[in-house]
């Protein structure tokens, strides 16, 4: 009997489980979205959109590295790091081409970006929703892709362009600086259509089409291609653009409050509100890491300084009231400024190096003693006075020389320096001296800015071992500098080594 | 006897005392069992040692005096006592694998017996996987462990202790408390996670830190397709199948062991202050930098700081018993290590039932285990901090927030971490409570046919802690408040399991079937929370719960996998001459997309035992048999998603003027929807023979695998603008070749007894083809070709130092082109192998791999009358290594401490290998040279022991039955050309094997073990 029971009670499990059905095997991801369940509605549109500008807040772009290769490379900035490779790879000393700090981290968190833009761009247009909407958030990841290509094109220049979804086993072509700087007027040329003139409330922030415009001009300054830059420019300098810019007071460009004023054309949007590492992570940063890093020693990391020849640049001119240039005490910290305007150092009087400066813009001395990661003050990419400053070198460089004084004016107006016709009544509408004067306004108006960099290779000053020899009176980092082969990065070894379509940059 | 319940004839015990030993054990007993017992009339006790034909003891022998049910077994030495009523009665002894024996006592009370093998069984019972099969019938490659050489090592884990005694299995890891070793079964066949499939009494599982390696009976390794493809899906690394003991035939045993050890930690040689100083001082000099203002007054070791005496403590105690009917074991173990490390330790308790019960065709039984495990994390790396810190840095320093000293920027430029200030400031700890378990029936249907139902359950709750305290242990560190974080996470295993097995014989044929079908179910669930500026408790450091604080956040993630299995072997014997052995499983697994779900893999084996064919009969061969087997297994061993492309939601914007934070949402990582079993198909051809009376014992192996469809996370290329790691693909194809020969030698003839067992190993393995078409993949200094093996090291070649201007200037290219125009003497000279006159990337060349040609065990064994001998040997042969600390102690550009005895290169002391000291340019200590590469070839003694058992009438007066004593020693020889802490090392990085990442060196163990029983 008890046999009996038991035979069947194994009989029964056996038959209870032998029956397993196949749709165990269908178990789903239980904690997110996946892509099929995504770009289905307008919010997912949104979404992807500011997932884009969520790359602002990643260590490759402007939430850390690119400072150091804009100011650090350029003239204006050097590095004393005790890390040395990271120094090394602000004075073209470049060993290991996979260095993630000086060169990977950059390159790949461009392509994260290139990949946000290009799933916006392939998803968003068959999403049915609003047509409006639809075509101002289609402007928006063109703009942003035109940005980083802008971008990748000032560093690397011969940086495979990428304007597909990948798949993981995708090989872009080797691919020419004119084929990127192409790809840049036709995202900014069609984002420029797409977006509107002015946002407004919570949108306040996203790319304009002033901003789209602004980011043609510089695109196509750097090809020399004056007229259309000129072009490009009209729509903010004399076009119906220009009622929504002005200058303001110039330290509100480098602060908390007052961001996104008239001066503002494109504004990085950060935020203390989380304060965690950066990345795809839930609650990650969204502020800006410049400061900790480019903060004086003992106050921040201090990877990254100002080169003091700066201040006598400031001090060479004297303004309309006989006083040294203000704009030099929103610039730099540097030795005098507690004699020269009773300005402190994050509180402390000067204990570097006397021959010494760092970089002020962006930084929070002037509401706090010391820096973290997580600096809130938005980085005005390009502002209006930039935008007057480069519609001033378009016109020079078009031989409207005349012209070009009053946009300058107005630029040193702000700062009380008097016109430049009164201040250098040499230059005249001779179209060399008036643009090398333009490099020395730039400098005094734009230090620390992060255009530097494109301004030296716009301007053909390191083309020749001549004109690096004159930089180098000013920066000795120059005297590393291999004319053709300095003038842009190398490539990811790793990434030419993998992609055999690739071929790495001259010289490296 | 039949009627006679085990439970009651377990107290049943011969001797005047009832329970000789400590009262403690006493006590527990009497808890334990809660028993009282009938005490036996004894007349006179018999003693004696069982042996094998080998001379080697057999423990475990039954010993059964004639037509009673008095029983005893004999202990790990063989030895036995039993008390007869009078001296005429006959003693029976019967073993698993042994022909039972019948001996008249005639008079004596001493026996020594050496027991035949039986007939049936050259050796002993395999454990194949659903079954178990006679070892001299296997037709694959098994490797079987005696679980007393396990236990022998002092060791964590089951894994690190199985080095060097088998062929063909690789270990590399331990060190650290409670970290879990690496193990590679006939090299690397993947690229995704090398560890072999572990079951457990059945359970599909791992046999990590919390599982105590005292409970184990049996190690079986199963090597070849035709071996492993019973596990189907999962067993492309290969299988470790673990037995837990079981309670003998006899009445209540009761065993300690007790283990204590200390362990050191290998040291570098390191410059002290004046030796630093001046050295650091020719750095700057030669760079003209001005020299830092070193503090000279200061002198530290900074491993002395951070290394310390480590000690663990293992003790183990067994009760155990049975009768034919049924058999019970309990067990409890404590280990306790406090780590060679300054504030890292673990502790495990564990504890076992396992139990038998066998009435009728009706058998059932259960294994369970509950261990708690906790470790003491280590902060930061102390293996390359104290090498990064300079011994002018004051190991504490009251005006550094937390009160420790670090680098300084005017005088000590460093980012070296101070072991001392994170071991303090960082507090990790996890703790896991893990039960696993399994309950099975068996059903005798017929004589020849029996089902046998099998459910298991496995669950471990784990818990993760976090606490970074107020202060600093770096120069320049970000400011952050004290943080707490912890979580805590469930994982369960569920198992059902029906087979059925069919015995038969028909004359000179016997067949053995099994069929099955199994499902299992993996569930993970976490949940994590983490706070900032936590409430400071007046009475020293935090209240560190997540009630305190502020910036609270919160996560959590769950996963599954659902796997169903069916599965059949069936084999076939004719005349003990001719084996046959088929097998099949399919498997079904959630972890891939719908069309892509199931796999099949089958494989076949055969054996000819030729020496039992009548024209190959010779004196001195007592057995040869060949075997040969094909087969194909899988591998699915990614995570439980991943052909599911995924959505990341978290990365928000601010906008507009309140920074209003808005949401975005977008695909991060790519993933390849197509992922489908990877797949390795390997043949194996082997003998096993024995000569000259069964004392020397060959068994050779070699065998051909490739792996096809690898899953891997193959690198992408960056403009993919993937991120969050790789996605997983089916990449690459592996061939992995290898020799394996095991040779043994034992000799028992004299008192003087001894035994010598040897193993070979040697494997290639060859890239057969790339992910995404590709030819080769660059990683770190490594490439990896197709046609080559994996990561083998590329780098730029040096050539010496120049030593004066003249050699830099002369050293050019053919077109005359001077190569290295900046270099100064004393800079190291580079070749320029492209011949293009400059020294780049493209001069990087194959150097070396980092691949042993062969690898080497030795086991030696040696035992006269009381005192045995051992000692195992390890050895690895052929590698090319790349010694990162060394490439972090030996540069000048950074700021580290040097290697004492550094000799740098200067005009007065040009004979040198080390390039000129100067400071902060990266020319000659760039990382990418062969500067770095070294010899990985070492031989090491792993284990060394010296045992003594103790008299057996003193063992006796003190009231046990056996007592042993022993003093080893592990990893106390080592010998090496390679100049890091152990070359020995581990990674987890696939294609940079060889890169000693500053890795957790083998400890020096020396330990003290006491075992008794009665």
């Amino acid at each position: 009997m008890k046999k009996t029971f038991l035979i069947i009670f194994f009989a029964g499990l056996l038959v209870s489980t032998a029956g397993c059905k196949k749709d165990l095997l269908d178990q789903s991801n239980p904690n997110t979205l996946t892509t099929d369940q995504f770009w289905r509605t307008e919010a997912d549109a949104q979404k992807g959109v500011n997932a884009i500008y969520h790359m602002f807040y990643q260590n490759g772009g402007f939430n850390r590295w690119i400072y150091f290769r804009l100011d650090l490379t350029s003239d204006e900035g050097f590095s004393k790091s005790p890390w040395v490779e990271l120094a090394d790879w602000t004075r073209f000393q470049y060993v290991n081409y996979n260095f993630w700090e000086g060169n990977v981290n950059t390159y790949r968190d461009f392509y994260k970006a290139i990949f946000r833009c290009n799933q916006v761009l392939e998803n968003v247009p068959n999403i049915q929703f609003d047509q409006t909407r639809k075509t101002q958030l289609i402007a928006q990841a063109k703009f942003l892709r035109g940005f980083y290509y802008y971008y990748a094109a000032v560093l690397w220049e011969n940086f495979p362009i990428v304007t597909t979804t990948q798949r993981p086993e995708d090989m872009p072509k080797q691919s020419t600086l004119a084929e990127v700087w192409a790809l840049v007027e036709k995202d900014l040329t069609e984002a420029s259509s797409g977006l509107p003139e002015q946002w407004t409330g919570n949108d306040l922030g996203r790319a304009t089409k002033g901003a789209a415009q602004a980011m043609l001009g510089r695109a196509l300054m750097q090809q020399k291609k004056w007229a259309q830059a000129k072009t490009a420019l009209d729509y903010l300098v004399t076009g119906t653009g220009r009622n929504f810019y002005d200058l303001v007071n110039y330290q509100d460009n480098f602060r908390a409050e007052n961001e996104n004023n008239k001066e503002s054309v494109f504004e990085i949007q950060f935020s203390d509100v989380n304060k965690n590492a950066e990345g795809d992570n839930p609650n990650s940063n969204m502020g800006s890491n410049r400061s900790q890093f480019f903060a004086p020693r003992s106050i921040g990391w201090s990877d990254g300084q100002a080169r003091n020849w700066i201040v006598a640049e400031f001090k060479k001119e004297k303004t309309t009231d006989g006083q040294i240039d203000p704009r030099l005490q929103h610039t730099l910290f540097y030795p005098g400024s507690e004699t020269d305007f009773g300005v402190k150092t994050y509180g402390r009087s000067w204990q570097w190096d006397a021959d010494e400066a760092w970089f002020k813009k962006y930084s929070r001395d002037y509401m706090r003693s010391n820096e973290d990661y997580f600096n809130q003050i938005n980085n005005r990419v390009i502002r209006y006075a930039d935008v007057l400053l480069m519609y001033a070198e378009v016109q020079n460089e078009l031989g409207q020389t005349a012209d070009a004084y009053t946009y300058v004016n107005r630029v040193r107006a702000r700062a009380k320096m008097a016109p430049l016709a009164t201040a250098y009544p040499a230059i005249g509408n001779d179209q060399a001296l008036f643009r090398e004067r333009l490099k020395t306004e730039r400098l005094l108006e734009l230090c620390g800015e992060s255009v530097r960099w494109a301004d030296l290779k716009r301007w053909g000053d390191l083309d020749t071992q001549a004109g690096v020899n004159r930089v180098a009176e000013r920066d000795p980092d120059f005297r590393n500098f291999v004319v053709g082969k300095s003038i842009r990065l190398p490539l990811p070894q790793i990434e030419v080594e993998n992609n055999t379509n690739l071929r790495q940059n001259p010289g490296y | 006897m039949s009627k006679t319940l085990p439970f009651q004839r377990r107290f049943w015990r011969p001797g005047k005392r009832l329970f000789p030993g400590g009262k403690t054990v006493l006590t527990l007993l009497i808890l334990w069992l809660g028993i009282s017992a009938a005490v036996h009339a004894q007349n006179q006790r018999v003693t004696g040692t069982v042996a094998d034909a080998k001379g080697e003891a057999v423990p475990g022998v039954t010993v059964k005096i004639k037509n009673t049910n008095r029983v005893t077994t004999t202990d790990g030495s063989g030895r036995f006592s039993i008390d007869v009523p009078d001296l005429q009665v006959t003693l029976v002894f019967s073993s698993i694998g042994y022909a039972e024996q019948e001996q008249a006592l005639g008079g004596r009370t001493s026996i020594t017996l050496t027991l035949q093998s039986d007939e049936q069984a050259l050796e002993e019972v395999v454990v194949v996987g659903y079954g178990t099969q006679l070892k001299k019938d296997l037709t694959g490659a098994v490797s079987v462990v005696r679980a007393q050489d396990v236990k022998k090592r002092q060791s964590t884990t089951v894994s690190e202790s199985l080095q060097g005694l088998a062929s063909g299995i690789k270990v590399r890891g331990g060190g650290q408390p409670g970290s879990e070793a690496q193990i590679q079964i006939r090299g690397l066949k993947n690229l995704s996670g090398t560890n072999p499939l572990y079951v457990i009494d059945g359970l599909v599982t791992n046999a990590g830190r919390d599982f105590n390696p005292a409970d184990i009976e049996s190690i079986q390794i199963l090597k070849d397709a035709s071996a492993a493809a019973i596990y189907g899906s999962r067993a492309a690394n290969g299988v470790i199948i673990i037995t837990t003991r079981k309670g003998k035939e006899g009445p209540l045993q009761v065993e300690f062991s007790g283990k204590s050890s200390i362990q050191t930690i290998p040291r570098y040689d390191l410059a002290g202050t004046e030796e630093f100083s001046r050295i650091n001082f020719m750095a700057y000099d030669n760079a003209g930098a001005n020299r830092q203002n070193l503090d000279l007054t200061v002198n530290t070791d900074w491993q002395d700081v951070a290394f310390r005496t480590g000690n663990v403590q293992d003790h183990n105690i067994t009760f155990s018993g049975g009768s034919n009917t049924g058999n019970y074991l309990v067990s409890a173990g404590y280990f306790g290590n406090k780590g060679a490390v300054i504030s890292t330790g673990f502790d495990r308790l564990s504890f076992r039932v396992n139990t038998q019960g066998k009435k009728g065709i009706f058998t059932i039984g259960q294994n369970l285990a509950i261990t708690n495990a906790k470790a003491d994390e280590m902060s930061g790396n102390p293996i390359i901090d104290v090498i990064r810190m300079l011994p002018t840095i004051p190991v504490y320093n009251a005006a550094n927030p937390g009160g420790y000293g670090y680098g300084d920027e005017q005088r000590a430029r460093t980012f070296g971490t101070n072991p001392l200030a994170i071991a303090d400031l960082e507090d990790r700890s996890l703790e896991n409570l893990r039960l696993r378990g399994n309950i099975f029936g068996e059903l005798q249907i017929l004589k020849s046919l029996k089902y046998r139902l099998n459910l298991g359950y496995e669950t471990s709750r784990d818990h993760y802690k976090y606490l970074k305290k107020d202060g600093f242990w770096t120069l320049n560190q970000a400011f952050d408040p004290a943080i707490a974080n912890e979580n805590r996470a469930e994982s369960a295993t569920k198992l059902i399991e029906n087979t059925l097995t069919f015995t038969e014989n028909f004359g000179k044929h016997s067949i053995n079937v099994i069929a099955g079908q199994s499902y299992q179910q993996d569930s993970y669930a976490q949940i994590w929370g983490t706070k900032r500026n936590l409430l400071p408790n007046p009475s020293g450091g935090y209240y560190d719960v997540l009630d305190q604080g502020n910036e609270g956040l919160t996560g959590g993630f769950r996963n599954r996998t659902d796997i169903i299995s069916y599965f059949g072997r069936a084999e076939y014997n004719y005349a003990d001459k001719y084996l046959i052995n088929g097998v099949f499983r399919r498997d079904g697994v959630s972890r891939f997309g719908p069309e892509y779900k199931f796999g099949n893999f089958p494989s076949v084996s055969a054996a000819w035992r030729i020496s039992n064919e009548e024209f190959f009969k010779v004196k001195w061969l007592n057995d040869l048999k060949l075997r040969a087997s094909y087969g194909t297994l899988g591998s699915s061993n990614i995570g439980p998603y991943d052909y599911i492309p995924l959505i990341n939601t978290f990365s928000t914007i601010v906008l507009g003027p309140g920074q209003n934070v808005q949401p975005g949402a977008t695909q991060v990582k790519l993933a390849n929807s197509d992922l489908r079993w990877e797949e390795l198909v390997q043949q194996n051809y082997g003998f096993d023979a024995a000569f000259l009376d069964s004392k020397l014992t060959v068994s050779a192996e070699y065998f051909i695998a490739k792996t096809k469809d690898v899953l891997l996370e193959y690198p992408l290329l960056i403009s993919t603008g993937n991120d969050g790691g790789n996605p997983r693909v089916n990449g690459v194809t592996l061939g992995n070749r290898g020799f394996e020969v095991t040779a043994g030698y034992a000799n028992n003839d004299n008192p003087l007894k001894y035994n010598v067992t040897a193993n070979f190993t040697t494997l290639r393995n060859k890239v057969l083809d790339l992910g995404y078409n590709k030819n080769k993949t660059y990683v770190g200094n490594t490439v990896t070709e197709v046609g080559q093996p994996i990561g083998m090291w590329y780098v730029l070649q040096t050539d010496g130092l120049f030593q004066n201007q003249a050699e830099v200037d002369n050293y050019r290219n053919a077109q005359g082109t001077v190569i290295q125009p900046g270099a100064k003497p004393g800079d190291i000279r580079f070749r320029d192998n492209n011949g293009d006159g400059q020294i780049t990337n493209s001069d990087k060349v194959v150097v070396g791999s980092p691949w042993p040609k062969y690898e080497l065990g030795l086991n030696f064994g040696l035992s006269y009358k009381n005192f045995e001998f051992s000692m195992d040997w390890f050895g690895s042969f052929g590698s090319t290594v790349f010694n990162g600390p060394r490439s972090v102690i030996e540069r000048f550009d950074d700021n580290s401490n040097y290697p004492a005895g550094i000799q740098p290169w200067t005009p007065q002391n040009p004979n040198t290998t080390t390039p000129r000291a100067y400071y902060a340019s990266t020319l000659n200590s760039r990382g990418d040279t062969d500067r770095w590469l070294e010899n990985g070839s070492f031989a090491r003694m792993k284990y060394v022991a010296i045992s003594y058992n103790l008299p057996a009438d003193f063992v006796k007066r003190a009231g046990f039955s056996r007592a042993q004593i022993s003093v080893s020693g592990q990893n106390l020889i080592t010998i090496t050309k390679y100049t890091g802490l152990d070359p020995e090392f581990s990674n987890g990085s696939i294609f940079e094997k060889g890169y000693d990442f500053g890795a957790f060196p083998n400890l020096r163990t020396v330990s003290v073990g006491l075992q008794f029983g009665f």
